[in-house]
C-alpha cells in the first residue's frame, strides 16, 4: 500500500465526515433520519457559488454566514412542522423529512437548474512523504475536525448542550427539570443544518455540484454513520476516515468499481456483528 | 313497463352522442400531429434534458410560424406533449406508453442518452409507433428496432478521427490510458478506444472504469499517472468529467492530449473548471462553425444558431440542441414527404430519406443511426471551444496539453 494511496484515502475521509457530523448529530439526538441532509449541503454549495459570482466572495468568507443562514432554515422547518411529529415513530419523521427533502430538492431544479456547476478556484496542493494532496481536501478534512470539535464542545460545556443530551437521554425528565424541549429539538436541528451549510460552501469548490447530488451525499452520510456509530460525536469523524481509507484502498487493490462496494460491505459486516459501529453507544443503534 | 324502452332509447341517444364525439374527436385529430416526448427536465440528465426541450421549443415556434406540417395539400397544426420523467428510466418506458395509450400521439421522440432511447424505443416497437432519438449508439441500434431512427452518426467514427488527427498533430503519442463512465454511451465510447488504439500503433496502459456514482476518482487517476500516458482520454457526463479533470489538477497528473467525451463541448465544463479546462479535447457530433444551407424549416446552420442564442439569451448550441432539433425536422421532412401521418408511410419516408438539413446530412442506415460523416474535433483555446478539424471550419490547430 503506497503512501499516496492512504493519504487519498484521509482526505477523502475527511469530505466524508464533513458531509456527515450533522446528519449523525440529528440523527443521535432527536432519531430523526434526516432526509434533508443532502439537499443543505448542496444548497449550502449554491450560497457560497452564489456568493462568490455575486461578491467576489471567498468560500472560506462566506461559510459563517452560509452556516448561520442554514441554521435558521434548520431551526424554522423543525420548529414549524417536524416538531409537530416529533414524538411519532421513526417512519412519520422519516417521510415528512423525504417530502421536504423533495420539495426543497425540486425548488434547486427549478431555480439553479440542474446543469452541473463548480466554483473554479485552484487552491493548490502541496506534497507530503512523497505523495500530492489537494489543499481543498485538507482545509474540508481540517473542518470535520473542527465542526467535530466545536460539536463536542457546545455539548460537553454549555446549557444548551447539557440540554441536548438531557434531552436525548429522557425528554420527559428533561423537560420535567424545565428544558423547554421543542426549542431544544430546533436547536439541535438547527445545528445539523448548520454543519451541513459550512460542508457545503467547501464542497462547492471541492466537487461539481447540482441538486441531482443530494441523494449521493445523503448516502454516504447514512454509511459513515452506520460504521462511526451513533450518539457519539467523534463517531462521524471515524466513520468519515473509515470509509475513506476502505474505499482508497478497495480502489487501489480491486478498483474502483468494487471501492463503493466495499464500503457497503464494511457497513453491513458492522450491522451484523457489531450494530453500534466504531464508536456509538449500546441504545443508539 | 314504459321505462324500458324510454331507457333503451335514452342508452341509444347517449350512444350515438358518444359517437358522434368520436367521431368529430377523430376527425379534429386527424387535422393535428401529435408528437410525444418524454424528456429529463429533472434528474441526473436534466441538463441534457432541458436543451432537448429548448430545441423543441424553438423548432414548434418555427412551425408554428410557417403555418404548421404540410401534409399532401393540407396544413396540419403540430401538438407537441412533453412530461418529465425525472431521469428515472422506469418513468420514461411508463410515459411512452401512456403518450401513445393515452394521449394518442402518432409519432414519438426518445430522451437524451443511450440508456434511456433503449428503454422508450422498446415500448415504441412493442406499439410500432416510430419514435427518433437525439442521442443514441451503437448497443442502442443493435437491438433490431424497425421503428427507431437516430440523428447522431455512429459514435466508432469519433475515435478513428481523433486517433488520426491527434498522432499527426501531436506526433510521439505512444501510450494512451483509458478512463470510462460505466453507463451505456461512455462505455461503449471507452471500450472502442481501448480496441482500436492498439491498430494504430498506441499501447494502452490504463483501461479501466468508474461506476455511475463515483464521487471520488483518486485510485484510477493514481494508476493511470503511474502508467505514464501521453494521452489520457476519459468518458463521462459533465459532473464526472469536470470532477476528473479537478483531481488530476489535484495529483498533478498531465500528458500532452487530454480528451474528455464529451464535456469540452459544454458551456458549463468550462465555466465549473475555469482554467482547469484549459488544453482538454473532444470530439462530438455537430459544431455551430459548420456551414449547411437547408430547405427545412432553419434553412441554415446559422439560422439555427442564431435562433438558439435568441432563445437562451445568448447561449450557444451545443450538439445536443441541434441533435433534438433535427430528430424533429427529419420527422417533420418524413411527414411532408410521405404526404400523410399514417405511421406505416412515414416509416417508409423515414428509412429512405437522404436529406442535407441545417445539422448536416441525414441519411439512416438499415439500423437506424445516421451515416457517418465529419466529426469536427474541439480543443479549450482561450477559455472556448474551437474547432481544430476538419480543415474547411477549422479555427485553430491543435495544441499539446501540456509538454512532456
Amino acid at each position: 500500500m503506497d503512501v499516496q494511496t492512504l493519504l487519498n484515502g484521509l482526505v477523502l475521509g475527511g469530505l466524508y465526515a464533513c458531509i456527515a457530523v450533522g446528519f449523525s448529530l440529528v440523527w443521535g439526538v432527536l432519531n430523526i433520519i434526516n432526509m434533508l441532509h443532502g439537499s443543505f449541503i448542496i444548497l449550502g454549495a449554491y450560497l457560497a457559488f452564489f456568493a462568490h459570482a455575486a461578491f467576489g466572495a471567498h468560500p472560506f468568507l462566506s461559510l459563517p454566514f452560509i452556516a448561520a443562514a442554514l441554521f435558521g432554515l434548520g431551526y424554522v422547518i423543525q420548529r414549524g412542522v417536524i416538531n409537530r411529529v416529533v414524538s411519532s415513530p421513526v417512519l412519520i419523521t422519516l417521510v415528512l423529512t423525504f417530502g421536504l427533502d423533495m420539495i426543497l430538492y425540486n425548488a434547486m431544479v427549478l431555480g439553479f437548474s440542474a446543469t452541473p456547476r463548480r466554483l473554479a478556484l485552484d487552491m493548490g496542493r502541496i506534497d507530503i512523504l512523497g505523495a500530492t494532496l489537494p489543499l481543498d481536501r485538507i482545509a474540508a478534512m481540517a473542518l470535520a475536525v473542527a465542526l467535530t470539535a466545536m460539536l463536542f464542545q457546545v455539548l460537553r460545556g454549555s446549557r444548551i448542550g447539557r440540554a441536548i443530551v438531557a434531552v436525548r437521554m429522557d425528554r420527559d425528565a428533561a423537560a420535567l427539570m424545565g428544558v423547554r424541549v421543542p426549542q431544544i429539538y430546533a436547536i439541535t436541528f438547527g445545528i445539523g443544518a448548520c454543519m451541513a451549510g459550512a460542508a457545503g460552501s467547501l464542497m462547492s469548490v471541492v466537487f461539481p455540484f447540482s441538486p441531482a447530488m443530494t441523494g449521493l451525499f445523503l448516502g454516504k452520510a447514512f454509511i459513515v454513520c452506520v460504521i462511526g456509530g451513533l450518539g457519539s460525536v467523534p463517531g462521524a469523524l471515524v466513520g468519515g476516515l473509515a470509509l475513506g481509507l476502505i474505499e482508497s484502498m478497495a480502489g487501489a487493490l480491486i478498483g474502483p468499481q468494487e471501492a463503493v462496494l466495499a464500503g457497503f460491505v464494511v457497513m453491513l459486516a458492522l450491522l451484523i456483528f457489531k450494530p453500534t459501529g466504531l464508536l456509538g453507544k449500546a441504545g443508539y443503534e | 313497463m314504459q321505462a324500458v324502452p324510454i331507457g333503451l332509447k335514452r342508452i341509444a341517444m347517449s350512444l350515438g352522442a358518444a359517437l358522434l364525439a368520436i367521431g368529430m374527436g377523430a376527425e379534429s385529430h386527424a387535422e393535428t400531429v401529435r408528437i410525444g416526448a418524454p424528456l429529463a427536465l429533472s434528474g441526473a440528465l436534466a441538463s441534457s434534458g432541458t436543451k432537448q426541450a429548448l430545441a423543441y421549443e424553438v423548432w414548434l415556434e418555427k412551425v408554428k410560424a410557417a403555418g404548421g406540417i404540410k401534409v399532401g395539400d393540407k396544413m396540419y397544426d403540430v401538438e407537441l406533449i412533453t412530461y418529465d420523467y425525472q431521469t428515472d428510466g422506469k418513468k420514461a418506458a411508463q410515459l411512452a406508453e401512456k403518450l401513445i395509450v393515452d394521449d394518442k400521439v402518432d409519432f414519438l421522440t426518445a430522451p437524451f442518452g443511450s440508456g434511456h432511447t433503449k428503454i422508450t424505443a422498446g415500448v415504441a416497437e412493442r406499439y410500432n409507433v416510430p419514435i427518433i432519438a437525439v442521442a443514441s449508439s451503437e448497443p442502442v441500434h443493435d437491438q433490431g428496432y424497425t421503428n427507431l431512427f437516430g440523428t447522431l452518426a455512429p459514435s466508432g467514427g469519433l475515435i478513428d478521427v481523433m486517433i488520426a488527427e491527434f498522432q499527426k498533430a501531436i506526433p510521439g503519442v505512444k501510450r494512451v490510458a483509458v478512463l470510462g463512465r460505466e453507463d451505456v454511451f461512455p462505455n461503449l465510447m471507452a471500450k472502442l478506444m481501448a480496441d482500436k488504439a492498439p491498430a494504430a500503433g498506441l499501447e494502452v496502459v490504463y483501461a479501466g472504469t468508474y461506476p455511475i456514482d463515483a464521487i471520488d476518482h483518486s485510485s484510477s487517476l493514481a494508476a493511470i499517472k503511474a502508467g505514464a500516458p501521453d494521452w489520457i482520454y476519459v468518458t463521462g457526463y459533465s459532473q464526472d468529467l469536470i470532477l476528473v479533470r479537478k483531481q488530476m489538477a489535484d495529483i498533478g497528473l498531465e500528458a500532452p492530449i487530454v480528451t474528455m467525451i464529451t464535456g469540452p463541448v459544454y458551456r458549463e465544463f468550462i465555466d465549473a473548471l475555469g482554467p482547469l479546462a484549459e488544453g482538454v479535447t473532444s470530439a462530438t457530433w455537430w459544431h455551430w462553425g459548420t456551414d449547411y444551407q437547408s430547405t427545412d424549416v432553419f434553412g441554415s446552420t446559422k439560422a439555427f444558431y442564431d435562433a438558439i442564442v435568441a432563445k437562451t439569451g445568448g447561449a450557444e448550441p451545443d450538439y445536443v440542441h441541434a441533435s433534438s432539433a433535427a430528430a424533429l425536422v427529419a420527422l417533420q421532412m418524413a411527414i411532408e414527404s410521405a404526404g400523410s401521418i399514417d405511421r406505416d408511410k412515414v416509416r417508409a419516408a423515414l428509412r429512405s430519406m437522404d436529406a442535407v438539413t441545417f445539422y448536416g446530412p441525414i441519411k439512416f442506415r438499415s439500423d437506424g443511426m445516421n451515416s457517418a460523416r465529419a466529426y469536427p474535433l474541439i480543443q479549450i483555446q482561450g477559455g472556448a471551444p474551437v474547432i481544430v478539424f476538419p480543415e474547411a471550419v477549422k479555427q485553430a490547430d491543435i495544441k499539446a496539453f501540456a509538454g512532456k
